[in-house]
């Protein structure tokens, strides 16, 4: 390729009147005259509405007719029609990636009303770049990366058991790498959970007998990922397992499920390490044992005391505040002292909450904690509750918002810390996987409503209460959504990634390595050629963000699609109406 | 770890369809709406490779969420990230989009495939020639409320849904035919000309009549508007002017066009059409033949072109020169009307070579009364009477005594005739009593104001005279009896009540029968002289031969010849070119609209001021024959039109159809039925929110500035209808703003005890919004709890509290209006002290809850598709299922099964595209 439009391109141009959306303000016959002579132009002409199945089919036969190798579409923003006119290049037989779209709409013909000389001019500017574009457009090529029908999901909790399942059920070969001995994560480990009072214990049981009756899934624990390479559909996996062994894997996609951690109470955090001050998990575990009234070392519990919200919404005044809300545990607490009430209907339990948020039919488990007798104080986290012990007793003092500020002083036998859920420690698993984790210390999405399983590393999902905090049924949804991902990523055999990626001369490369700083994404490597070190672009890695372009000393790096020569033409083209007016 | 599941292997093309025992399915999975939840499971399984039908009652997919103004707790704009989604939905290969469709059932059949029953409604338009260039709603003359804004504002019947619509494709809101265009017999569009000359569009008026009938100054003075007697506003202060406001019309065009502003078509057609009759029914043929491009030629034996228009009609109802004009937009297409001239034979007018003949003569012979001396110089038949009069044929009647026997329409004109000719005394003689008069209230009325006066219960017996003259009529009074067929009470003979008037003039009023019998040798007649015809085609029992007008009907009005006149040349045009008459219908109106649903719809309607109408003093009037009714001003014209309820939405002015510059307006579109075989199904119809009129005290509905979230969120929205956050009563911008929560949400008394959800969200992120829009204003947020529970959304609560929102602890229990269109909030005070406590505030925001949407339950026969406690889809294991409900093979997605915010939503829709991609892996491996 020369630099500067070729005389022998055969470019076509069309200028769209937009149903007078751009011809009321855009003298679209002047605009035609200014562009049509620019050097490639062999096709200039205009139409009613270029998006409309009869202009595209006209544009077809102008490009198939008049051998294009290029055209530029004047009409509205790419946001609208880019893939549109894409789509007909490529059913005229174009390189769709040769044409180019400007933005006469948007850009100049709304933004100008009333101005229709100068709106003219500025169009036939925007077309002039353009066509300059178009002119000196490469034919790309989608890269096509063929992927692998095998997924690794890491953690063997509901989430990630269910989503096991859910991959085989489609056909593709599951790996399940569990960091512990058992699997179930902290379900397995619960009785009755609300809203269905299932028993977390026997669904794990069921998950395992299915998971187990699977050829296509196995499952390994004590198994750690330790790294990962490749790329998006094609990745290659080592896992440690049982500390010694090393296992290899090509997968496909990852889904990440690798759970929570409970909250753990300072020493003396509302009371805690004091006798009779337990946390929720702990709490949840009482009810799960044994029958009858509930009894504390062998002591009848008679009244408890649940102060929410330690661990969550922590004030600034924290060393590293928890500022989220857990989620879950206004509503087990509340399941919790139902469970408890059954078992002792005479037992007495205070709720000091802040806000309680049993959001959704959750809110049928408050009320139905209320009609059970549970009472609720609300306390201000200005002031909050204190945890002391008075004669060998536990009492609790607090202040009732409820009831105007009145201090309350409640003697309690247990005192329940609910406790929340923590993003749980998993350093090597974040380096391994490049995980990108947010502000709360979760793992974080792309955008919580676009892309709530994907991260910025494609084909690796996350799930579950990783991603923040989630009740059983939300973590399983998430974990089905992360399968919908996957599948739809490996079901088709293939994936195809734009071509805009940036491209490294090797001849000009000294490895400097300014490259590889600037790429947000690890898609620079280090290869030999020739003998000597040089970056190159890993195509299926780079996102054609462009970071690298302009930090290389050796202007050794071109963005297909946007290269140096592309854009300067632009310029010149824009330029071009400048120096002559 | 053998694989031996097999891949379910998918490539660019789809999978072929399963195939049990010969079934096949038109799509792998049925996807029931389109908003976010439906959307992500189509993308996911499209993705996946699976076909998949997305049916969306709405015109456009996107839901509720595409409306809303910004995200929580992103603050994304809502719109900017839902089009991405649904421009991939709407181009994805493997995603089928059936819009403004709804499901009517779906039966599992026995092989487990899902038997789908869909309705296509009509948008009259076709979207595959629709560009979305929104040229239709610039010309529109009917606004109907903005549902996408939440009714804040306006938009047109012809409209494209919203902005960022997708597709992006008009449609047209017609709830059915208006009650008063449906009335018209001439096929008129009374509501297309009423909303256009509403919009001071007044020569389009004028051309929207001449698409259907060529005499609008005729009709705006003689027809008896059938259009005003079926008009919806009668419900209120009484009908819209249609009338008048048709006059003024009329008037107004031909006063700047004495001549009309068309000639002949470019090119004529070589087949030839003859007209016998230049009546209306004669006129109009001529018209829409012409414009077709037939050479048309019209007899006239009469004088004059006309008909009854020029000689039935008297002149101060219809003056001759409004006559005139109306048949030069006849003339000036180059119909030849040969007057004085009979037509002779039908045989004579094929040797002519005339192809066709339209039979169009009216009804000029009276019937005899059959008494003795009819046949006096002095007894008239009124036809006689009025074409005389109307021809000034007539002698001066002054000092004479007249008698119009006969108490129908056709007595009035010629009594009040007589009076303007100078009787000293005209009497109407009629048989029964005024209350069964035929004639009209208004036009009896009339004639008694201008000292016509009633001899009620009487008949004439004999009529008496010397010479051959008239001199005296010999009545016999009648008492009323029993009611007859007709229902109206029988006049019975009083025997013995004979009496003798002197009366110089006797005008009878019997009745008239058709002057068809010159042809009566050559086409088939009945007994009562009319043409016998098809009642579709009006083809006579000769093919090359139509008929139409008085002479099919006998006497009727004239708004029924001219429509049949226009179904007359829509058949004769189908013979000319040798088309089949059969399988066809002329004209197929959408059925009428109700009149209660149409006032329904427009539940601000109130009775305005009565509308007058304005006539000549009657000392002016009896001078001469000058025209009684005044016409309207302009400002009455379009302010009787402003009245206009618009019944059936769109007014069928066809302004978008010539503003279209693709031509897709397609007023025949009908709507459509679908049969479609899936393999599985996802519901994902989405919720409803809780409607605050539930909750009385609170004022929604009764208080303008009190409203929903919904309506902020429009408010707030980029594409917000005011560029303002004002409040509704007086347009102010409000300071004081305060947020009721739980509004129909944690409420035992409105029977939903459940939580919503997004209540305490969408509060806080309006609350944030307007704080961006008017820094000064105070915003109170007045709530049981904040639940702000999400993945970011705790912060989100600590922004807004950082942002100076004041929250407060208590639930609103009343909302009262002051003078100033204030807001006086009472609530318990819970953690200021307690008790109750008023406050003042501008503006009131209800934040509504989530209701399910029942119609997701009504879409499988016999309750096959469980609810939850709640109206809810059931899904059966919420924990470890998502989205499984009932029906083996139907799931669920998104709020169908429970109140979620966007990002659950997202994920419970993956999770049910999952779950059908798992379902229909399986079912396929059992095969």
């Amino acid at each position: 390729m020369t630099g500067g439009p070729a005389k022998d391109r055969r470019i076509g141009v069309f200028l769209c009147h937009c149903g007078g959306n751009i011809s009321d303000y855009v003298d679209m016959e002047k605009l035609r005259e200014a562009v049509k002579e620019e050097l490639g132009v062999v096709e200039a002409r205009t139409t009613m509405f270029a998006c409309s199945d009869a202009a595209q089919q006209e544009m077809i036969d102008a490009i198939q007719k008049e051998r294009l190798d290029g055209i530029a579409v004047a009409s509205c923003s790419p946001k609208l029609h880019l893939f549109t006119f894409r789509a007909m290049a490529e059913r005229a037989g174009m390189n769709p990636y040769q044409y180019v779209q400007a933005n006469i709409r948007e850009q100049c013909s709304w933004a100008h009303r009333g101005e229709v000389d100068k709106a003219t001019e500025k169009a036939a500017d925007i077309v002039r770049a353009a066509i300059a574009k178009a002119g000196l457009s490469e034919p790309l090529r989608p890269m096509r990366v063929e992927t692998k029908p095998q997924v690794l999901v890491v953690g063997a909790g509901v989430a990630g058991l269910r989503a096991a399942l859910a991959l085989s059920d489609l056909g593709l070969t599951v790996y399940v790498a569990e960091r512990e001995e058992r699997i179930g994560g902290w379900t397995a480990r619960l009785g009755a959970m609300f809203p269905a009072e299932r028993r977390g214990t026997e669904m794990v049981q069921e998950l395992e007998r299915r998971i187990l009756e699977r050829e296509n899934v196995t499952l390994f624990t004590r198994a750690e990922v330790v790294e990962k390479s490749g790329s998006v559909g094609d990745f290659s996996v080592r896992l440690r397992v049982r500390e010694t062994e090393s296992i290899a894997l090509n997968v496909g996609a990852i889904v990440v499920t690798t759970g929570f951690d409970a909250y753990a109470p300072s020493d003396g955090e509302f009371g805690f390490g004091q006798d009779g001050v337990v946390t929720l998990p702990e709490f949840k575990r009482m009810l799960d044992e044994g029958e009858g009234p509930l009894a504390r070392n062998g002591k009848p519990v008679r009244t408890a005391t649940y102060i929410y919200c330690v661990g969550s919404r922590q004030n600034e005044e924290a060393e590293s505040p928890n500022r989220f809300c857990s989620r879950y545990c206004c509503t087990a607490t509340c399941h919790a002292a139902l469970v408890a009430s059954r078992r002792d209907k005479n037992v007495r339990q205070y709720h000091l909450f802040r806000d309680m948020r049993t959001y959704g039919k959750y809110e049928l488990v408050y009320e139905a904690a209320a009609r059970k007798g549970s009472v609720f104080v609300r306390w201000d986290p200005a002031d909050p509750p204190a945890v002391s012990r008075v004669d060998g007793h536990l009492v609790v003092r607090v202040k009732d918002r409820l009831l105007g500020g009145e201090a309350l002083e409640i003697p309690s036998d247990l005192v329940v810390l609910v406790t929340g859920m923590v993003p749980r420690e998993n350093a090597s698993l974040v380096n391994a996987l490049k995980l990108p984790v947010g502000g709360d210390g979760f793992f974080n999405e792309i955008h919580p409503k676009l892309r709530p399983v994907e991260t910025v590393v494609d084909g690796v999902f996350i799930a579950g209460a990783a991603q923040g905090p989630k009740t059983l049924a939300e973590s399983v949804a998430s974990s089905l959504a992360a399968v919908s991902k996957s599948a739809a990523l490996l079901l088709k055999g293939y994936v195809d990634l734009e071509p805009f990626v940036a491209e490294v001369d090797p001849l000009r490369c000294t490895w400097c390595e300014k490259c590889t700083e600037a790429c947000p994404y690890g898609a620079i490597e280090k290869v030999a050629a020739d003998g000597r070190e040089v970056a190159r672009v890993i195509p299926s890695l780079c996102k054609g963000g462009g970071a690298c372009v302009p930090v290389c000393p050796e202007e050794a790096i071109d963005l297909l699609g946007y290269s140096d020569r592309e854009i300067k033409g632009m310029i010149d083209a824009l330029a071009k109406e400048a120096v002559h007016a | 770890m053998a694989d031996d599941h097999g891949l379910v292997a998918v490539t660019d093309t789809p999978p072929s369809p399963p195939s049990r025992s010969g079934e096949t399915v038109t799509h792998d999975v049925l996807i029931v709406g389109g908003g976010i939840a439906g959307m992500e499971s189509a993308l996911s399984l499209g993705d996946m490779g699976y076909r998949v039908l997305l049916v969306e009652k709405a015109p456009s997919i996107g839901g509720k969420m595409v409306l809303l103004s910004k995200v929580f707790p992103t603050l994304d704009c809502a719109s900017c990230i839902s089009t991405p989604k649904m421009a991939s939905t709407a181009h994805h290969p493997n995603i089928t989009t059936l819009l403004y469709s709804e499901i009517e059932t779906i039966r599992k059949d026995e092989h487990g495939l899902f038997r789908v029953r869909l309705r296509k409604k009509p948008t009259f338009v076709d979207w595959s020639a629709c560009t979305g260039c929104a040229e239709c709603e610039a010309v529109c003359t009917v606004a109907i409320p903005d549902e996408f804004n939440e009714n804040l504002v306006a938009r047109r019947a012809a409209h494209i849904a919203f902005p960022q619509a997708v597709p992006k494709k008009a449609l047209v809101d017609r709830y059915g035919t208006s009650p008063c265009t449906f009335a018209c017999p001439a096929g008129v569009k009374a509501h297309g000309y009423v909303s256009l000359v509403r919009a001071g569009r007044y020569e389009e008026a004028f051309r929207l009549h001449m698409e259907d009938a060529p005499l609008p100054g005729s009709l705006s003075r003689a027809c008896y508007a059938p259009c005003e007697g079926s008009c919806t506003r009668e419900g209120l202060e009484g009908t819209v002017p249609i009338r008048a406001i048709k006059r003024f019309m009329a008037d107004r065009y031909y006063a700047s066009h004495p001549v009309p502003e068309y000639g002949p078509p470019d090119t004529l057609r070589r087949e030839r059409v003859a007209v016998v009759g230049s009546g209306p029914a004669g006129l109009s043929v001529a018209y829409h033949l012409a414009r077709r491009g037939y050479p048309v030629t019209v007899f006239e034996a009469a004088p004059q072109a006309g008909g009854m228009l020029r000689y039935g009609i008297p002149a101060y109802r219809l003056p001759k020169d409004v006559v005139d004009r109306d048949i030069l937009n006849i003339e000036a297409l180059g119909v030849e009307i040969k007057t004085n001239t009979r037509a002779g034979s039908l045989s004579e007018l094929t040797t002519n070579g005339f192809d066709a003949v339209f039979l169009g003569v009216g009804t000029y012979d009276g019937f005899a009364l059959g008494v003795d001396g009819e046949e006096l110089d002095g007894v008239m038949d009124a036809m006689d009477f009025l074409v005389q009069a109307n021809t000034g044929r007539l002698a001066d009647l002054s000092g004479k005594t007249v008698m119009v026997v006969g108490g129908g329409n056709s007595a009035i004109d010629p009594a009040r005739v007589a009076l303007r000719l100078g009787a000293r005394k005209v009497v109407i003689q009629y048989r029964r009593s005024r209350k069964e008069m035929p004639a009209h209230d208004w036009e009896v009325d009339a004639a008694l104001a201008e000292g016509v006066e009633l001899r009620l219960l009487e008949t004439p017996t004999r009529f008496l005279g010397t010479g051959g003259r008239l001199t005296t009529v010999e009545s016999l009074g009648m008492r009323l009896g029993d009611p007859d067929a007709s229902g109206r009470r029988r006049p019975v003979p009083v025997p013995g009540s004979e009496r003798e008037t002197p009366v110089d003039l006797v005008i009878l009023t019997i009745g008239l029968k058709p002057s068809t019998s010159p042809f009566g040798d050559e086409v088939a007649l009945n007994k009562n002289g009319t043409v016998k015809v098809d009642a579709e085609t009006l083809q006579t029992s000769l093919p090359h031969v139509f008929a139409g007008g008085d002479a099919v009907t006998g006497p009727s009005m004239i708004a029924q010849a001219i429509g049949q006149a226009r179904r007359a040349a829509f058949y004769m045009d189908r013979f000319l070119r040798g088309e089949r008459l059969d399988g066809l219908r002329f004209d197929e109106p959408l059925p009428v609209v109700d009149k209660a649903d149409a006032l329904a719809r427009t539940p601000g309607a109130a009775p305005r001021p009565a509308m007058t109408r304005r006539e000549r003093s009657i000392e002016e009037r009896l001078r001469s024959m000058v025209e009684v009714e005044l016409p309207v001003t302009e400002e009455e014209a379009r302010g009787g039109a402003t009245r206009c309820l618009d019944c059936g939405g769109c007014s069928e002015c066809h302004e978008c159809v010539h503003a279209c510059p693709a031509h897709a307006f397609r007023f025949d579109m009908r709507e459509e039925r679908i049969d479609e075989t899936v393999a599985s199904v996802i519901v994902a119809t989405g919720f409803e929110l809780f409607d605050a009129r539930r909750k009385p005290t609170l004022g929604y509905g009764r208080f303008p500035n009190v409203i929903s979230a919904m309506k902020m969120d429009r408010l707030l929205a980029p594409t917000r209808p005011y560029n303002a956050v004002l409040r509704p009563s007086d347009g102010k911008t409000p300071d004081n703003i305060a947020y009721v929560l739980c509004t129909g949400s944690r409420d035992c008394t409105v029977d939903h005890r459940l939580c919503s959800r997004v209540c305490c969200m969408y509060s806080l992120k309006q609350a944030q919004l307007i704080l961006g829009a008017l820094p000064l204003a105070d915003v109170t947020i007045y709530h049981i709890d904040i639940r702000a529970f999400g993945k970011g959304y705790e912060e989100f609560f600590e922004q807004a509290k950082g942002m100076g929102i004041s929250f407060v602890k208590g639930k609103v229990a009343t909302v009262e209006e002051k003078a100033d269109g204030g807001l006086i909030v009472t609530y318990e005070d819970i953690e200021g002290g307690g008790g109750r406590k008023r406050m003042e505030h501008d503006l009131v925001v209800l934040s509504v809850g989530l209701l399910p949407n029942r119609e997701a339950l009504s879409l499988f026969p016999g309750g096959q598709l469980q609810a939850d406690d709640h109206a809810y889809v059931r899904e059966m294991d919420e924990d470890t299922e998502p989205g499984r409900t009932s029906i083996d093979g139907v799931f669920v997605a998104g709020c169908a099964s429970a109140a979620r915010d966007i990002p659950d939503t997202v994920l419970h829709a993956g999770a049910a595209a999952a779950q059908t991609a798992g379902y229909l892996a399986r079912s396929r491996r059992v095969r």
